[in-house]
């Protein structure tokens, strides 16, 4: 059946198939089709009119047709195109291929995608680059709506009331609040507890590792002012017209220069007494017990994507400084991820430290991900659970499990 | 979607489109299901005319889509007419399009236009491996093998790595040809394999065999074996290469584990100046030992028994064969604890030298000095692969040499030892595709069996000349 109908529908394709045969053969043609709507639609065509033959190859006429016009205009373009506009064609074919690239490109990013080592690292850069126009054209969208809603808003509150509005409270504006902050934070810079980022981490950072480096920083700062009792912030080891340094302009703009932290091209064993300062580190063999009022905490301002062990306990080793690590496993069940957190989390546990001393509330600030719960029973006895979970996964083991039990049970 | 059997007229396309939850991508979609089912093309040009007539035009994205589906079925006329539709159409293409193209030309007889295809690429970019293979395996099925050896070498000049599939077609359809030329270059194949450390999947080791019995008035004969323990190969009585590296590599190994896996960035990352110094005049005060043992990893052989047993066992069982031992460990194995009994530890220091790092140092990268200081015949136990320090060392060259003298000077225990400690000899012999003129000697791997790295070939293929 099969065969026979490749032959028939060839007949119906050539162009000399007489009319009437097509008539006849329509029957035995298409009742094999499987769905419903087509069989419908079948019954429809031939109710009225036998439908015209098919020319399967009309797509290339069309194709072509449109295009002859274009074809003369290329052809008086100059051939050889320069690397930067070769770059941007090959871009925009990847484009309709529908890879994950930016609709638009600047000179500078196009030298950046051209300077990329290898072909992944070209595809990682164009999706972060495709990424980031997503969200600012999603930003921008939401934007436009709220503008909307706020205005429609504005319009029906215009109609409505008319009276104005007396409160009894103070309205706090943001001016006021920063004010406020402000007068804390310079405060602290006399009498707080100091703080030191340790800004010496530039060679072991690609160029965007140190932006979101100082991203983290800023974000830092930003929830050290607002506490209740800031930290005195030391941003030491930060050369001038380092990438560091251009950064935080960048983003701080006029305000880097107001800022109420102490910025110095100093080491902090030049600053502070030595055996006063506690180096930070996610490596360090020695846990914290307690937070230390007197004690100056040091922090390495450094993103490593790539896992670069050690880096900051050699730091501390080549100074000869103390070094402590979180307690994150004797208050956490840690589940997955690296015990490394960003800047803005150590400074939020920092912060909940100094003001309560209490692990647990400052331990909130680490991701929910990372962890399974908090540890409320002896160690031991969650271990024996967290043993018997493998040994489920892993068959292996509980045959040996099985194996001890089988010596146990004769005994009793 | 299921891709409709035949041809569907333009209202037809209309009602599905319609039932579909988002028309945008209907064609994309429905394109992709008949590539998966390997649909009929008049079915495809049947939608392509919808879409033509309904827009004017069909998207690059589409008639990428269509093109896998004509090469997937040989239609080269097809191919050809979407080929000039999208030349006018676009000034360049990208990546995926000229892979389709040369690889549906080149299976057909218009293989030749693959290759000005190919050399309209070089012009954009750097052609793939898939348009290397497709155009090299198109010449020398019709015979051109010095075209192809010429694609070969424009490979490996522009650093596309070839695939084993492209090698081994060089020897199929090499069969039985004569020419000194052709002989060389691919004699000059299998030495790419052995500087590079690949090994033969099996089918292809049948394929070189195949070519070197054919080779007219070679009379060379091949036989499967697998090497013994000593080196010699069992058919041929040839002793294989030595494992032992030369007094150049070794040198150049040793430095380059002190530059980079001791010191790396930061010689405080992995012990601190002081201590490295201290353990450097150790180890030159009592050199050369024969064996070392990196302490804390033997201690926990067996999970059962206290630490510093283990550790004793595998000491007593080394020192009894005369050997001067040196045995690392961190400074924590000397504090007197239920895993480290003082007693213990004391009548073990005499019979070979300790050597304990801070506890926060890594001893691995001290039993890789000493081991390497003591010279070529000195050996080292643990059950680490030191895959990390491998990671360190910065070319691949180097990590290729360090692997070598890891196989050869490495020993690991069999997992559970009793009584006696017996060690798993270290390789003798190299493990690489090696020649004497009148012998080949290859290793291959089992395509079906599961290989690590650090694993290799036990099998091999020996070839003599008569």
């Amino acid at each position: 059946m099969q065969s026979a109908n490749m032959l028939l529908r060839k007949i119906v394709r050539s162009s000399v198939l007489p009319f009437a045969a097509q008539h006849v053969m329509k029957k035995d043609l298409f009742p094999l089709s499987r769905t419903l709507s087509l069989s419908l639609c079948l019954k429809q065509d031939k109710s009225c009119e036998p439908s015209e033959k098919l020319d399967l190859d009309e797509w290339k006429k069309v194709m072509k047709s449109g295009l002859q016009e274009e074809v003369s205009e290329t052809v008086s373009e100059p051939e050889k195109l320069s690397s930067l506009a070769a770059a941007r064609e090959t871009l925009e074919m990847w484009r309709l291929a529908g890879r994950a690239v930016p609709e638009n490109i600047s000179e500078e990013q196009l030298k950046t995608f051209m300077e990329c080592p290898s072909k992944s690292a070209k595809k990682k850069y164009l999706k972060y680059l495709h990424l980031k126009e997503l969200h600012k054209k999603n930003d921008k969208r939401k934007m436009a709506e709220k503008r909307e809603r706020r205005l429609e808003a504005q319009d029906q509150a215009s109609k409505t009331d008319d009276e104005t509005k007396t409160s009894p409270f103070i309205c706090l504006w943001s001016r006021t609040m920063d004010k406020a902050y402000n007068w804390r934070a310079a405060q602290s810079m006399i009498f707080g507890q100091p703080l030191v980022f340790d800004m010496s981490y530039e060679k072991e950072m690609s160029v965007r590792e140190v932006t979101n480096t100082v991203k983290q920083i800023i974000l830092s700062e930003s929830c050290n002012r607002r506490s209740p009792d800031p930290f005195h912030i030391h941003f030491c080891n930060l050369k001038d017209d380092s990438l560091y340094h251009r950064e935080f302009i960048e983003n701080y703009r006029e305000a880097w220069s107001k800022l109420l932290v102490t910025v110095t091209d100093q080491c902090y064993t030049e600053i502070f007494p030595k055996d006063k300062l506690i180096y930070l580190t996610a490596d360090s063999p020695k846990v914290m017990k307690t937070f230390d009022h007197d004690k100056i905490y040091i922090v390495g301002s450094m993103v490593d994507k790539s896992i670069k062990r050690g880096v900051s306990l050699a730091r501390a080793k080549r100074l000869g400084l103390e070094t402590a690590a979180l307690p994150l496993e004797k208050y956490l069940l840690w589940n997955t991820g690296a015990k490394n957190l960003t800047l803005d989390q150590m400074m939020h546990i920092l912060l909940t430290l100094k003001d309560t001393a209490d692990w647990k509330k400052a331990l909130e600030f680490v991701p929910k991900r990372k962890y399974c719960g908090f540890v409320n029973k002896p160690v031991k006895e969650l271990k024996k659970t967290l043993d018997l979970i493998n040994t489920l996964k892993i068959g292996k083991r509980r045959e040996n499990i099985e194996k001890q039990f089988a010596k146990n049970c004769p005994k009793k | 979607v299921q891709p409709p059997e035949k041809p569907l007229q333009a209202e037809e396309w209309n009602k599905l489109r319609e039932d579909f939850q988002v028309p945008d991508i209907f064609e994309e979609v429905m394109l992709n299901s008949m590539i998966r089912c390997n649909s009929p093309i008049d079915v495809a040009k049947s939608l392509l005319t919808d879409l033509a007539k309904r827009n004017g035009d069909i998207g690059y994205s589409v008639l990428v889509k269509y093109l896998t589906l004509c090469v997937q079925q040989g239609q080269v006329s097809e191919i050809r007419d979407v080929y000039d539709i999208m030349k006018v159409r676009f000034k360049i293409l990208e990546g995926g399009a000229y892979n389709l193209l040369v690889k549906g030309l080149s299976n057909s007889d218009q293989w030749r236009m693959a290759l000005t295809l190919l050399e309209e690429i070089k012009k954009i970019m750097i052609p793939s491996r898939t348009c290397y293979e497709s155009c090299i395996k198109a010449a020398s099925r019709h015979q051109e093998m010095k075209l192809a050896f010429a694609l070969y070498r424009e490979m490996l000049a522009k650093d596309v790595v070839p695939t084993l599939d492209v090698l081994q077609s060089f020897f199929d359809f090499s069969r039985g040809m004569t020419g000194a030329e052709l002989q060389k270059e691919l004699f000059g194949i299998l030495l790419y394999l052995r500087e590079n450390q690949i090994y033969p999947h099996k089918t292809f080791m049948r394929s070189i065999k195949l070519w070197f019995e054919s080779i007219p008035g070679g009379n060379w004969r091949g036989h499967l074996t697998n090497i013994k323990d000593s080196g010699q190969c069992p058919v041929c009585k040839h002793q294989l290469e030595d494992s032992n590296l030369t007094e150049e590599e070794y040198s150049n190994l040793s430095e380059r584990i002190i530059k980079d896996v001791i010191h790396g960035t930061d010689t405080f990352r992995k012990t601190s100046p002081k201590e490295f110094e201290a353990f450097q005049t150790f180890v030159e005060n009592r050199l050369p030992f024969d064996i070392v043992i990196d302490g804390l990893n033997v201690s926990h052989i067996k999970s059962r028994r206290m630490q510093c047993e283990n550790l004793f066992d595998a000491v007593n069982c080394l020192a009894k064969e005369n050997a001067r031992l040196l045995v690392l460990g961190r400074k924590h194995m000397l504090m007197n604890s239920s895993n480290w009994k003082r007693e213990i530890m004391k009548e073990m220091q005499t019979k070979a030298d300790f050597f304990f790092a801070e506890n926060i140092s890594e001893d691995d990268t001290f039993l890789l000095y000493a081991t390497l200081r003591s010279g070529k015949h000195c050996r080292f136990v643990t059950r680490d692969f030191l895959r990390d320090h491998k990671a360190c060392l910065s070319d691949s060259l180097t990590r290729h040499l360090f692997r070598k003298w890891q196989r050869g000077h490495q020993i690991s225990k069999p997992k559970c030892f009793f009584s006696v400690f017996s060690q798993q000899p270290a390789f003798r012999y190299d493990c690489v595709v090696q020649t004497t003129g009148d012998t080949w000697h290859i290793p291959y791997k089992d395509v079906f069996e599961e290989k690590y790295s650090y694993q290799v070939p036990k099998e091999w293929l020996c070839l003599q000349q008569k």
